[in-house]
């Protein structure tokens, strides 16, 4: 109910700063889409993996010197709560050298498609796992966002966010809730999970950028907190010895990172890259003499991407690199893990139809995600989505829903 | 022995006659598609820019932009703004084309993504926005490119023409090219395209064109594909040439601005 008074407040706001200034150079513009995504599982019985309607709403007043941006969105399902929330609303302030955004918004760093190496500024809202479109994935974060442009070409851009926004995992008895594996049955408990709401916690990125026609390089950094929550993991004595528990205790711990990225075309390709050194990271392991089970180690994590375009098909392919520096064999995780993706896309009959591909292959795990979908566009700013998503495997980030194989339609109108 | 000679000096006076007008004409027709290449142009502009696709049953589909045009020494910056349909609003657009045989360096921002991607510049056989201009149907094309050659002249729409006919010397999506060029004007009123088999596949006509601070400015382009029967219209308006744009205009944070 507070949510919902705030977004009706920031959305009346807007419409009252449209209408007063109506015969200023500032304008408001509403847009928007509503849509229907309906999926069934393949397997049987069949059940609905989802059924949502979604009210997505955006609100712009934009002069020269000035923005007002809100979205606030409202997904409706059958079968569980409604969500209503604003994904993101903020101001920006344009002056000859310097942009300003201050707000609840998504910041999207670095090159790659459907992975993020340095894009981990916004957390992810991994509710439906990657089902959703990632402009959906992101989840909007509070901060003041600083762009310096002392030339064309070259640019600073400073994120200062005061408090945590930590990921979201999809929720008990989902069946995106990846499985718990852990010796003994685990208690809980979240005493720890939260970070605190204070300056000290608070999270700062800087990236430099530099844009030229030969190429596009960026270089960043961050001091962060991991949204991943490491598992610190102690053995309690239960009443019946025969069978031992866990304490699990989640807790969120910094992270920092230094990473570049840049594109550029060679002949007909786009080749693109991004890469990061993680300081720092917690990884659960087997040895008994690590505190709670826990080690810090440094992990590297790159991805190279070449494009290309033939007439109406697009094809693109990534592969992705995660190295454990310093890796101890008790480390539940790889050492090296290797994924690799492959885009094709072709349109046709004057860009009515489209055909794609995009699947993620597991290198280290064989397993993978294949999104095959088609879009037809009967008519302006109305889209028709059929899809499957089908997974192989059966372990790895993706062979681990290898029951979730699915079939879905999605109808959506912009307007 | 005399009439030998004459019979000779007759035989290289008809080759003469045969050979020089052909070579005459082949340089006419060069020199017609340079006045074409080089016809005076604003070194920037900005102008609205409105798309109609017309199916075979006669629906349309339209499109809104607005885009902003400089010249530089060796390269023109083009950056095109999308206003609607809904679906592709806020998109933006950046070209850098160059005057040598470079490839293109193209951006694309999609709102959605949040991001600006460098995509593939070498792509300019693909439609533009599912129209019937390719996007180099839509640039200039260097008259080097191509071996042209003068048909005829004829008047057309009640303009006096020039007829040439332009080969490439590559292979590319067109085996020719037929321009009827308005003469003293040098714009082509028409253009005709034929595919590889050399059946015509695209006709190019131009309704309305005027002149906008002493520059010929085409204003309205048709594209017929008479293969398949469906068409589009550019119709450009809200034309300002000469305005100084600034560099500002033509770079990714413009693009993520928006208009």
């Amino acid at each position: 109910m507070k949510t919902s008074a705030y977004i009706l407040g920031t959305l009346l706001l807007l419409s009252n700063l449209g209408y007063a200034q109506s015969e200023d150079e500032p304008k408001l513009e509403i847009n928007g889409f509503v849509r229907n995504f309906t999926g069934v599982l393949l397997a049987p019985p069949n059940e609905y993996s989802i059924i949502q309607n979604t009210l997505n709403l955006e609100f712009r007043l934009q002069s020269d010197k000035f923005a007002l941006y809100a979205n606030p969105y409202y997904f409706q399902y059958p079968n569980k709560a409604d969500e209503f929330r604003l994904r993101e609303a903020y101001v920006d302030i344009y002056l000859d050298k310097f942009d300003f955004r201050l707000g609840k918004q998504q910041i999207v760093w670095g090159q790659a498609d459907g992975v993020f190496i340095t894009d981990i500024v916004s957390p992810l809202d991994l509710t439906d796992f990657l089902m959703r479109d990632f402009n959906e994935i992101r989840i909007g974060v509070n901060a003041a966002k600083i762009n310096y442009y002392p030339s064309y070409d070259h640019s600073f851009e400073l994120v200062w966010m005061p408090s945590f926004t930590p990921g979201v995992l999809p929720e008990d008895g989902s069946m995106w809730r990846p499985p718990v594996d852990f010796a003994a049955p685990p208690t809980f408990d979240n005493s720890n999970s939260g970070v605190p709401f204070n300056l000290e916690s608070s999270e700062v990125f800087l990236k430099y950028s530099m844009s030229k026609a030969w190429a596009d390089i960026q270089l960043m950094g961050a001091y962060t907190w991991d949204d991943a929550p490491a598992m610190h993991v102690t053995p309690i004595a239960p009443p019946d010895p025969a069978a031992p528990g866990l304490l699990i205790k989640p807790e969120h711990h910094r992270l920092a990172l230094a990473g570049m990225s840049f594109n550029t075309q060679v002949a007909d390709f786009v080749i693109r890259g991004e890469g990061a050194y993680y300081f720092n990271k917690y990884y659960q392991t087997a040895d008994p003499t690590a505190t709670d089970f826990l080690v810090e180690k440094n992990f590297i994590n790159y991805v190279v991407g070449l494009d290309k375009t033939i007439g109406d098909w697009k094809f693109s392919t990534q592969f992705i690199q995660r190295v454990i520096i310093d890796y101890d064999e008790q480390i539940k995780e790889n050492e090296v893990d290797n994924l690799a993706t492959l885009l094709i896309s072709k349109s046709m009959f004057r860009e009515t139809v489209r055909l794609e591909w995009f699947s993620y292959h597991g290198l280290t795990t064989n397993d993978a995600l294949m999104r095959i979908r088609g879009f037809y566009y009967p008519m302006d700013a109305v889209s028709l989505e059929l899809g499957a998503n089908i997974f192989t495997g059966t372990e790895g980030m993706f062979g681990q829903y290898n029951d979730n194989d699915m079939v879905y339609a999605r109808i959506k109108y912009n307007f | 022995m005399k009439h030998l000679k004459v019979m000779s000096v007759m035989l290289i006076i008809a080759i003469t006659t045969i050979v020089m007008p052909a070579k005459v004409q082949a340089q006419t027709g060069k020199e017609i598609a340079w006045k074409v290449y080089d016809r005076p142009s604003p070194k920037d502009g900005e102008s609205d820019m409105t798309m109609t696709l017309i199916n075979s049953k006669g629906k349309e589909r339209v499109r809104y932009l607005h885009q902003f045009l400089k010249e530089y020494d060796e390269v023109e910056k083009k950056v095109m703004f999308f206003k609607a349909p809904a679906d592709v609003k806020n998109t933006s657009f950046l070209n850098y084309s160059y005057d040598d045989d470079r490839d293109d360096d193209q951006w694309l921002y999609l709102p959605a993504l949040k991001k600006v991607k460098r995509i593939s510049g070498g792509s300019k056989d693909d439609y533009f926005m599912g129209s019937d201009f390719t996007y180099e149907d839509l640039e200039k094309r260097s008259p080097n490119k191509d071996v042209h050659k003068l048909l005829k002249s004829e008047t057309l729409n009640g303009e006096q023409c020039y007829v040439i006919e332009s080969t490439p010397k590559e292979e590319g999506q067109y085996s020719k090219r037929v321009a009827w060029v308005i003469k003293d004007k040098w714009i082509p009123l028409k253009i005709e395209f034929y595919d590889e088999d050399e059946e015509l596949l695209k006709v190019l006509t131009i309704p309305e064109f005027k002149q906008l601070k002493g520059y010929w400015t085409v204003i309205t382009q048709n594209m017929e594909n008479v293969q398949r029967s469906h068409k589009t219209v550019i119709k450009l308006s809200n034309i300002e040439l000469e305005k100084g744009l600034g560099d500002e205009k033509f770079t990714q944070r413009a693009m993520m601005k928006g208009l």
